[in-house]
This record gives structure tokens, C-alpha cells and sequence, in this order.
């Protein structure tokens, strides 16, 4: 049976409203994208949504309570949670460059880090 | 950090958000020598420290990065073009002198009050968010009820949140993005609410932060009264008629313990006012022609002080222009007047610059007034681009040729944004 | 024992506090809040009355003129924000007319000084930007504009320079009569005294009740008003006043001691002792009225509002003086003028407990001064440099719409400032556009270091107003299926 999937691509301030076509796992068709990227946009939201997630945690002698981290690259939707009160467990201590790596192999998905978003000096 | 603050500058470039420090790098590469951002926090980067989502950078970086990634890689840049840097550093004025050489007052804890001479001066002090007396919402005066912005900050910097039960009124892309970091942490996000009939932040984020989680967004719904004596208990809301008045007969009651308010950012123009800088009433922010000069000679500026802006990306590309000009203006280059002005006509909230000058190619930035799909953009009658959609949480971006601006007779030129199917006559 | 214990840290409670604190007593101020002066003190019109619109035959009417002469050496001695800037009553009809000249004519003969009759030429020069259709004014010089929060802080620490103590968190929950001294409770203890003066303000019946008085009882009227941007300051000079109506002194353009603009206040009964709420009625009926006498002020103008809640008591006037209850003395049904009255009313409390016997010595100690808080804001750039060259400090920038330094929120939190509140209202960090959304931040962790809090343990205002809470990440939101 065909089926119709909405979706909006996220992927730029466009925001194009897409349309897939589907029969069970079969992607038919995608209408209405605007550059190729919606489209592979729909294929993903689709067969694997992901989304890419940042928060803070816990930095110790730093001029702020919080550092903000992300994951390097995005992860499984219904994940999205559960990952973020991993995160939230971390405690780190100062100082701290961008870019560095505070949790690897995260959600057991070689590839997939937790990484500092900024420097923070260390403050005593 | 980085701070020496001596001698007299060419230019000084007031903010170091994005803005400052695009504006910085402009008036390095237009070849002046000495260049001082001054700036009031303890790290550079302005609004973007504490924007710690993804979505900033793909024009300018290629790339995808958060707030404080794209601030701290343009900081290095800022870095290696050895610009001086200043900062816990409040600018509380700035003097003239008949020369035209200016003076910057700053407030410094190590330097005291200080003042730095300067041939030119960027503005780019960023934007503040509008509050509960500028909309006015009746009911009592509890804690809880706070900007969006400021609680993105107690909750990304300063690691406490304000308040477990939130509402949220008004949907700009703070209190949506907001939506999602407070469930994240683990808050009770009750509903957005939105007096006009279509969201005020990006698509992508009314997908991602609410969409996701499943909170309910209303649109042509507001907050009709506040109800708490020391701390909020509920709000009441209620749905708008055309005239955007609550109708309390369909008003219903939602506990919560905190009302976060995303109701929109005014350029923050404490400064330009005071030095008498002619103001847009349609943006909040100076007055500009085709350098981003204000009625100040000398006196520049660029991002979200001129104008609100959405994309980050922007900002910069507006900021290397202006920091361009500056520089140009520091070593003694005087452009003539402009002799076109810009009016905003159908469907155009503003545009931004004031007015142009056939000598060189514009960007025009502009907002439209409510959504239109499709529609075509009109530049006079010089030029004509079709637009997929247009909303107010989006700026338009529309490029103009020198030779277009040529070929125009007369000194006004208007915009339009009207619906594809109509003709401008 | 006390010899005298106060109930309420308002404007009352703290005049009398101070006038007692000039003679050897042992006196205690009782409030119930996390600090003095944010009951109906805090939430006025700022007005300090010429003392014409009252009638001499209530009590009010009489204190009122006596109280507005004693604010210029209160002035002097307690450095608050107060300036004479003067009233015009205005007439919007021939037939305000004869009520002017009524006016006029009951001023002068409570002996209110300098009342003048404007003619239109002359309103029109002295305030441009009122209506041109109004016909006439009644110019009263003598009316001034005063920080009421200011004044109750400066009084209070005057008092308790001069050995009043004070106990805030402390609502009066219990009276009990002994054979010659009264012992009241609040949460954290029980104290004695052989007077007890009663200044609670709207609950001051309630505080009555608790000795088993119930010969008066308080209607609370609530009065709304509306604070404008500072782009419309100047626009007009004096307090502009329309011709007094039955039930208040009408709605009002007030010129606030910061030049500020604030209109309102309304009138409206209410049972709820809490109600400080604003509503859009009342605000449609505050712009509709003022945009007749003032074409320029619309509702868009406006930055922040409040209300705030007149004690209007069954007598509809002050109640004063010694009750069946020997000691317990009432000072209730402060309604407006009782921001104006409140000096005379502590001097005639002060005779009152003299005649009920109570043996008054004058402190030789006893200094009547209090120094200004600093106000960097104000100052020209020398003085500023001088500031910051003593305490580096002062270039510390909290505030940015009100340009408010560090040094001024430790001296705020020096003076006494335990909440948000508190620092807004000695310091005026968070009063301006942004309405704390820059300053919070920079005040809760000044407000926090200083007293050895964290950010959770802070509010606005004390008991239920906290700021922010705790993180927790244990909660399992849910997110939508795919
Ligand atoms: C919450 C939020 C989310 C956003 N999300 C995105 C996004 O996803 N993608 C994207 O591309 N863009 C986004 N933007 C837009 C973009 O980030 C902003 O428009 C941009 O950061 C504005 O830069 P600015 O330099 O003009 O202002 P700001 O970043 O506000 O910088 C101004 C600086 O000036 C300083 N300053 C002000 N007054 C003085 C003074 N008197 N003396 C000294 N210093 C002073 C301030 O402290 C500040 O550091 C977002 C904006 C916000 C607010
Ligand atoms: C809108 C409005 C405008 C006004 N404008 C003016 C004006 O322009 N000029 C003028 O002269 N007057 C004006 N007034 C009147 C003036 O504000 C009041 O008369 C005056 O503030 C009353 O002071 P108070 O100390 O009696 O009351 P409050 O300031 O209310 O003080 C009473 C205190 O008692 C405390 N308290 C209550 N119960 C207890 C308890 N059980 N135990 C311990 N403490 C307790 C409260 O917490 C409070 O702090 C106005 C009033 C309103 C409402
Ligand atoms: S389809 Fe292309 S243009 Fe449309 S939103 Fe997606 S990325 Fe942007």
C-alpha cells in the first residue's frame, strides 16, 4: 500500500516542507525539496532520524558552572534523551581546550565523541 | 586577557560579539593599523557564548558549529591579525572633538575610566530582549518570569535552571531553543504560546525543539494574566482575535512556576542615543548608508545594534563590511553621499542600508511584514527576484549590481515584496 | 522587654522607629518580610501632598500639612531622593472651575504656602506638552516627589544606628496580654513589651483582632500604576493632578524623583489582601484619562507597572491612638496621604506615648544622619575617575540601562539589602529597560559571595520568591516517536 510521509528539512533557514512516498520500508519518491540535501534529508528522517545534540556539564575552577559539549556527530532520535543524561553524569575539571574529547565510543557507536565546545582556563 | 589599550587607535570597534569582531578583522584587512575591540564581558564572543546548539557557521565556516565553536575560531583569527583586545571593559560614552578625532570612555577595573582616541568607531554593542513591561501582561509581579535569554544563560553558564513547570510566551528562536535545553535538563515544558498566527523562529526549530518533544505550540494565543504572590503559580491564556485581544471567554488556566518570555530583541542603542546618533524606528537601530556610516561622520556600525539578525553568518559579512569602511574612513578616505534612498513599501518591514550609491555592489538586508508564498521581490523597477516564501523570522538578503543602480533615474528607490501572481504596474 | 515594640517595617513603623531612636528606649521593629519597606511603602505614587485636597476636619487632613513641612530637614539628615518640584491641579472644564477656587481657598487656610491660580497662557508656557483645551490650573509649590523605598530604607537605618532592632522574616503571629507588658510571637521566638504599636498596614485589623479588638476593620483599595520609558522624561515638570473626585485624587502624571514618568494610580476595592495585580482595565482607564490631559503618553510607552494596596479602613481615616487594650496602641488605616503624613504621624504617636506614660530621655548620643549611597550614574567624569580611583570597584559596570557599578550593590547589600528587591530599590540595578535581564546575574553573584549563598538560597523578595533552582538530571522525559 502507498503511503505518505511530512516532513520538514531542517537542514537550512529554508525549512522546505518535504512529502515521501512509501510502501513498508520502500521509499518511492521524495517531492517539494529544494536542493539535494532535502532530499537525502527525507530518505534519513525516514529509514534513521537523527539528531545532533549539545548540552553542558560540570567544569570545576572555571569561570563558569557549566561546559558546553556536543556530540560530534548526530545521533539516533529516540536516543536523544537518554544521551544527554549520560552526558550529564560528566564532571570535569578545568582547564579545557575546544575540541577535546570527553567521552569516546559514545552510545557504543565507534566514531561518535563528546567534545568541548569552547576553552576554559583554569581559575583557582 | 589579550589587552593592551594604547596611544591613539584608528579604529575602535565597540562589542565583541560576532560583530565586533568581524568588524575588526574588516578594518585590519582595508589595511589600518591599529584596531581595539572593546568589550564588557570576561570573553569575547557576545550572545554566542551561551547559544551552545548547532546552526551557526555553514556560510561563513562551511561548516556547522555551535555559538561558542564559532566564537572562539573567529577569536583566533581576531588573534593572529593582532588586534587589540579589551575586555571587562564597559563603554559608558563616547566624545567629538571638532577634528573629528573621537574619544571612547571606558570603564575597567585595572585601567579605571579611561578614555582611548580613535579616528573611527564601529558600534556593534548586540541587541537586548524586549520584557514583560513591553508587552504588558496583567495579573500580579512574581519571581519566575524571566527573558528567555537570561534564563539560556543561568541554565548554559551558570548550571541552574529557572523553574521545573515552564510556559513560555512568544515563539523566537530563544524560547524555542529553549524549549529543548530546559526538557534536556530534565524540566516540564507546558506549551509556547504565540499571539500572532505563525511561529517567529526558524522552521528548523520549531521541528527540532518543540515538534520532538512533543510541546505544544499555540499560535494566536497569549498570556492574558499572571497569577502568584511571591512566586508564579499559573498564567492564564487565551486564544486572540484579529485584533490580537484575548477573548476570555475561551481563556484556560495552566499551573506552572515559570513564565519564560521570547518576545523579541531591540538593538541596544544606550550609546548611539546618547550621542545623538539618528535612529530607525522601524529597526531600533542607527540610521545607515552604504558603509554602514551612521548620521555620526565616522561612526559605524553592524550587527544586531543595526539590526536584528538571525543568522549569525550574516552578522559577520555585514561586520567585515563595516570594519572595512571604518578602516577605509581612518586613513582619511571620504566616499561621496549616496544618492539613493531605500523606502520600504509592500510587505517590507525595513531594510537596512538607508540608502546606496550606484558606485559599488550592495547586499540589501530586509524583513517582510507577515508570510507571503510565492512572491516576488521588487528592487524599483531595476530588478525582480522570486521568492519561494517569505516570514518575519527570516531576513532577505537581495544582492544589486552597480550596473543596475546606474541605469536608475531618480532618488528614491522602493522594495516590494509582492505575491508572485501580481504585476507592479 | 522592650519598652516599645513595633509591628511593621513600613514608612510608619519606620518614622516612628526613628523618632523613638532619639531618646533611651529599648525598641523593637517586627516585619514580617524579608526586609523593611516592601509592603504599600514600596508601591505608591511618591508624592509628598501639599496637604490642600484633605479636609481639616479628618486626621489625615490635619497631619498631612505638618508632615509635607518636615521632609526638607528629614531631607537633609537622611540623604533619601526628594525634591520639591511642585503640583498643578488642573481644570478640563468650566465646571472644574469653582472647585479650584474651593481649593485654593481650603489650602490657604490650612496654611498650605505658595498656592497660585494659573491661567491657560501661563499653564501652556510652564508645561508645554499638556493638553492646550485644559483652561486653568491650581499651582501648589510646595508638593514633591520622593523615592519612597529610600526614605523607609534611610529611616530604618537611622533607627538602628541609634539602637532600634530590627527583625525582619518576623510576622507577628500571636498577641498575648500580661498583667502589664504584652508578649508577642512569631515564628522564631517570643518577645515582651510594654508597648506595642501597631503599624501592619493592610493587615493592621488583623494584627487588632489579635488582641480581640474588632472595632474597625481594613477594605484594601488597590491603585495601579505605570511606569514610562525615560525617552519621555521632561515631558512635563510638575505633578499634574485633574480636579479631586469623590473617591481618590484622580489619576495622576508624576514626574518621579528619577524624572521618570509614572501615571495611575486607579481605585478599585478588593477583599484580596495580596492583590498587587494589574489588569487591562485598569490600564485602559489610567491611558484613557491621561491621554486627554497629556495628547503625548500612550499605553505603548510603558516599561513596567505595579499596584499597590491603600489601608482604607471603616472610619475612612487614620486610626490613632491608645485602645481598651492597655499598651497596645493602633496606628491603622494608613491610606494616602500616609507617605506624606508619616513624619507628624510618629510625633504624634511619640505624644501619645508619652500621655499613656512612658518616660521619653533624649539619647545624647543620638545622630540624625545617614550617609548618601554613592550614585556613580549621576556623577560628571572627574568625580567618577575620583570614585573608582578609591575602590576600582565602582568600574565594574552591573547595571548597564542604569549604569549602576559594583561598589554601589555592596554598598546596597552593606545598607541592608537581602534580596534582588532590595538591591533594586537601594541601588537601581534592574529598575531600567531591561528589567534585570542584564544585571540579575551580576547581582545574585555579588548577593550570593556576600552572603555565602548559592544561587538556589536567593529571591526577589524573600519567603516564596525564589530565583532559580537546582539542576537535577534524574527525570525521564519523552521524547515523540520518529
Ligand atoms: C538565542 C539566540 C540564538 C541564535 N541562534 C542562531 C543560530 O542558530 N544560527 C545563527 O547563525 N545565528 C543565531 N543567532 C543570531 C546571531 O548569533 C546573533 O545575531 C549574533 O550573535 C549577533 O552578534 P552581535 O555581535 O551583533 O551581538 P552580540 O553577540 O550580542 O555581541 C555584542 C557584544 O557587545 C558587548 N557590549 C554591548 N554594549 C557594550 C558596551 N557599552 N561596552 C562594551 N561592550 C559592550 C556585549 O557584551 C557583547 O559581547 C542567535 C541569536 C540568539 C540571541
Ligand atoms: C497606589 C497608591 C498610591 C499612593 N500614593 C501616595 C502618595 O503619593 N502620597 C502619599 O502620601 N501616600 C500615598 N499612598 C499611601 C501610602 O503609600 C501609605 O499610606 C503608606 O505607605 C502606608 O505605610 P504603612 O507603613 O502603614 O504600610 P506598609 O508599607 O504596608 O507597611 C506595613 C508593614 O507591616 C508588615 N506586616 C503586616 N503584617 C505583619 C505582621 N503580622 N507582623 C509583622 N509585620 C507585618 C508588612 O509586611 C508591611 O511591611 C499611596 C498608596 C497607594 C496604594
Ligand atoms: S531542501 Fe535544501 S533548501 Fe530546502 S530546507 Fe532542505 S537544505 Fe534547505
Amino acid at each position: 500500500m502507498l503511503e505518505m510521509e511530512q516532513y520538514t528539512c531542517t537542514n537550512c533557514p529554508m525549512g522546505c516542507p518535504l512529502q515521501l512516498t512509501h510502501e513498508g520500508e520502500n521509499i518511492l519518491e521524495v517531492f517539494d525539496y529544494q536542493c539535494n540535501r532535502g532530499l537525502k534529508y527525507a530518505k534519513q528522517e525516514f529509514s534513521d532520524p537523527r539528531r545532533s545534540l549539545s548540552t553542558t556539564v560540570a567544569i570545576s575552577h572555571a569561570r563558569w558552572a557549566r561546559l558546553p559539549v556536543k556530540v560530534s556527530a548526530p545521533i539516533p532520535k529516540d536516543r536523544v534523551i537518554e544521551a544527554a543524561r549520560e552526558i550529564h553524569q560528566l564532571q570535569i575539571e578545568s582547564p579545557v581546550k575546544r575540541g577535546q574529547v570527553l567521552m569516546s565510543n559514545f552510545l557504543g557507536e565507534k566514531d561518535i565523541e563528546v567534545v568541548a565546545l569552547r576553552s576554559m582556563e583554569r581559575i583557582s | 586577557m589579550l589587552g593592551r589599550m594604547e596611544g591613539k587607535y584608528d579604529v575602535v570597534v565597540i562589542g565583541g560579539g560576532p560583530a565586533g569582531m568581524g568588524a575588526a578583522l574588516g578594518a585590519r584587512d582595508s589595511g589600518s593599523e591599529r584596531v581595539l575591540i572593546l568589550d564588557r564581558e570576561p570573553d569575547p564572543g557576545g550572545i554566542l557564548l551561551q547559544c551552545i546548539h548547532s546552526g551557526f557557521g555553514l556560510h561563513y565556516f562551511k561548516e556547522e558549529l555551535t555559538g561558542p565553536e564559532y566564537a572562539e575560531r573567529f577569536l583566533e583569527n581576531v588573534i593572529d591579525q593582532e588586534v587589540d583586545l579589551l575586555s571587562n571593559s564597559y563603554v559608558s560614552g563616547i566624545s567629538y572633538d571638532s577634528s573629528g578625532s573621537k574619544g571612547v570612555h571606558v570603564m575597567n577595573e585595572k585601567y579605571g575610566l579611561s578614555t582611548v582616541e580613535t579616528k573611527s568607531v564601529v558600534l556593534s554593542m548586540g541587541c537586548r530582549e524586549r520584557t514583560r513591561g513591553a508587552i504588558r501582561i496583567p495579573g500580579t509581579r512574581p519571581s519566575g518570569i524571566i527573558t528567555a535569554g537570561l534564563a539560556q544563560k543561568f541554565v548554559n553558564m551558570k548550571g541552574v535552571l529557572p523553574g521545573k513547570r515552564v510556559a513560555i510566551l512568544g515563539s523566537g528562536d530563544i524560547g524555542l531553543i529553549m524549549a529543548r535545553r530546559l526538557v534536556l535538563e530534565g524540566c516540564e515544558v507546558v506549551g509556547v504560546f504565540e499571539i500572532m498566527p505563525y511561529s517567529n523562529g526558524l522552521t528548523r526549530n520549531v521541528v527540532q525543539c518543540l515538534e520532538d518533544f512533543e510541546i505544544p505550540l499555540h499560535l494566536s494565543t497569549t498570556v492574558a494574566y499572571i497569577h502568584g504572590k511571591d512566586r508564579v503559580e499559573k498564567i492564564t491564556v487565551a486564544p486572540v482575535d484579529e485584533k490580537l485581544k484575548p477573548d476570555m471567554n475561551r481563556a484556560w488556566d495552566i499551573p506552572c512556576d515559570t513564565l519564560l518570555l521570547s518576545i523579541g530583541l531591540i538593538p541596544e542603542n544606550e550609546l548611539s542615543q546618547s550621542l545623538g546618533i539618528k535612529l530607525d524606528l522601524l529597526t531600533g537601530g542607527p540610521q545607515v548608508n552604504s558603509t554602514l556610516e551612521t548620521s555620526m561622520p565616522g561612526v559605524f556600525t553592524c550587527g544586531n545594534v543595526l539590526h536584528v539578525h538571525d543568522l549569525v553568518d550574516f552578522v559577520t559579512r555585514e561586520s567585515l563590511l563595516a570594519g572595512q569602511f571604518a578602516g577605509e574612513w581612518a586613513q582619511g578616505v571620504r566616499r561621496p553621499n549616496d544618492n539613493i534612498r531605500l523606502l520600504p513599501g509592500n510587505n517590507v518591514h525595513y531594510c537596512v542600508p538607508h540608502s546606496l550609491s550606484p558606485e559599488r555592489e550592495h547586499t540589501i538586508y530586509m524583513r517582510c511584514q507577515k508570510p507571503m508564498k510565492p512572491c516576488r521581490l521588487h528592487i524599483g523597477d531595476l530588478k525582480q527576484k522570486k521568492l519561494r516564501f517569505v516570514v518575519p523570522a527570516e531576513m532577505i538578503m537581495v544582492k544589486v549590481k552597480p550596473e543596475l543602480l546606474e541605469k536608475f533615474r531618480g532618488d528614491t528607490l522602493r522594495i516590494d515584496i509582492l505575491p508572485a501572481e501580481e504585476k507592479t504596474d | 522587654m522592650y519598652d516599645v515594640a513595633i509591628i511593621g517595617g513600613g514608612v510608619i513603623g519606620g518614622s516612628i522607629a526613628r523618632e523613638l531612636s532619639r531618646f533611651q528606649l529599648d525598641t523593637v521593629l517586627l516585619e514580617a518580610c524579608a526586609e523593611v519597606g516592601f509592603g504599600t511603602t514600596k508601591t505608591n505614587s511618591g508624592i509628598i501632598h501639599p496637604g490642600h485636597h484633605s479636609s481639616p476636619d479628618t486626621l489625615k487632613g490635619q497631619l498631612v500639612v505638618r508632615g509635607n513641612q518636615l521632609y526638607d530637614s528629614l531631607h537633609q539628615e537622611l540623604n533619601f531622593g526628594f525634591r520639591r518640584i511642585g503640583e498643578i491641579v488642573v481644570a478640563q472644564s468650566r465646571e472644574d472651575l469653582p472647585i479650584l477656587e474651593q481649593l485654593k481657598k481650603q489650602g490657604e487656610e490650612k496654611g498650605v504656602p505658595g498656592l497660585e491660580m494659573w491661567d491657560k497662557a501661563r499653564l501652556q508656557r510652564e508645561e508645554p506638552n499638556l493638553s492646550h483645551t485644559l483652561l486653568a490650573a491650581l499651582y501648589a509649590p510646595s508638593a514633591g516627589v520622593i523615592n519612597p523605598y529610600e526614605f523607609v530604607f534611610a529611616l530604618l537605618e537611622n533607627a538602628i544606628a541609634n539602637g532600634v532592632v530590627l527583625k525582619v522574616n518576623s510576622p507577628v503571629t500571636k498577641i498575648e496580654k500580661r498583667e502589664k507588658i504584652l508578649l508577642l510571637q512569631t515564628p522564631g521566638e517570643t518577645l515582651s513589651a510594654r508597648f506595642v504599636l501597631n503599624c501592619a498596614g493592610v493587615f493592621s485589623d488583623k494584627i487588632s483582632q489579635l488582641v480581640g479588638l474588632e472595632d474597625f476593620t481594613i477594605h484594601p483599595r488597590k491603585g495601579e500604576e505605570y511606569m514610562l520609558d525615560k525617552r519621555l522624561k521632561g515631558l512635563v515638570r510638575r505633578l499634574v493632578f485633574p480636579v479631586p473626585k469623590a473617591s481618590t485624587k484622580g489619576t495622576l502624571i508624576i514626574p518621579t524623583f528619577d524624572g521618570t514618568i509614572m501615571v495611575g494610580p486607579t481605585a478599585e476595592d478588593t477583599e484580596d489582601r495580596y492583590d498587587a495585580s494589574t489588569t487591562y482595565e485598569g490600564s485602559d482607564r489610567v491611558f484613557q484619562f491621561v491621554n486627554k490631559i497629556c495628547p503625548s503618553i500612550t499605553e505603548r510607552d510603558t516599561i513596567t507597572e505595579f499596584a499597590g494596596l491603600r489601608a482604607v479602613s471603616s472610619t475612612n481615616d487614620f486610626i490613632i491612638g491608645p485602645t481598651r487594650v492597655p499598651g497596645f496602641i493602633n496606628v491603622a488605616g494608613i491610606q494616602s496621604p500616609g507617605l506624606t503624613s508619616a513624619p507628624a504621624i510618629a510625633e504624634y504617636v511619640r505624644d501619645i506615648l508619652i500621655e499613656e506614660g512612658l518616660l521619653l530621655e533624649e539619647k545624647e548620643s543620638f545622630n540624625p544622619f545617614v550617609a548618601s549611597p554613592p550614585r556613580f550614574a549621576m556623577l560628571g567624569l572627574e568625580k567618577q575617575r575620583e570614585l573608582i580611583e578609591k575602590n576600582s570597584l565602582f568600574a565594574k559596570v552591573a547595571c548597564r540601562c542604569e549604569l549602576v557599578t559594583e561598589a554601589e550593590i555592596h554598598d546596597a547589600i552593606d545598607h541592608g539589602a537581602r534580596t534582588l528587591d532590595g538591591i533594586k530599590f537601594r541601588s537601581r540595578a534592574g529598575m531600567g529597560r531591561c528589567q534585570g535581564g542584564f544585571c540579575s546575574i551580576r547581582c545574585m553573584d555579588i548577593l550570593a559571595e556576600r552572603l555565602n549563598q548559592s544561587f538556589t538560597d536567593l529571591s526577589k523578595r524573600g519567603s516564596n520568591s525564589w530565583i532559580v533552582t537546582e539542576m537535577v538530571n534524574e527525570q525521564h522525559p519523552k521524547m515523540r516517536e520518529g
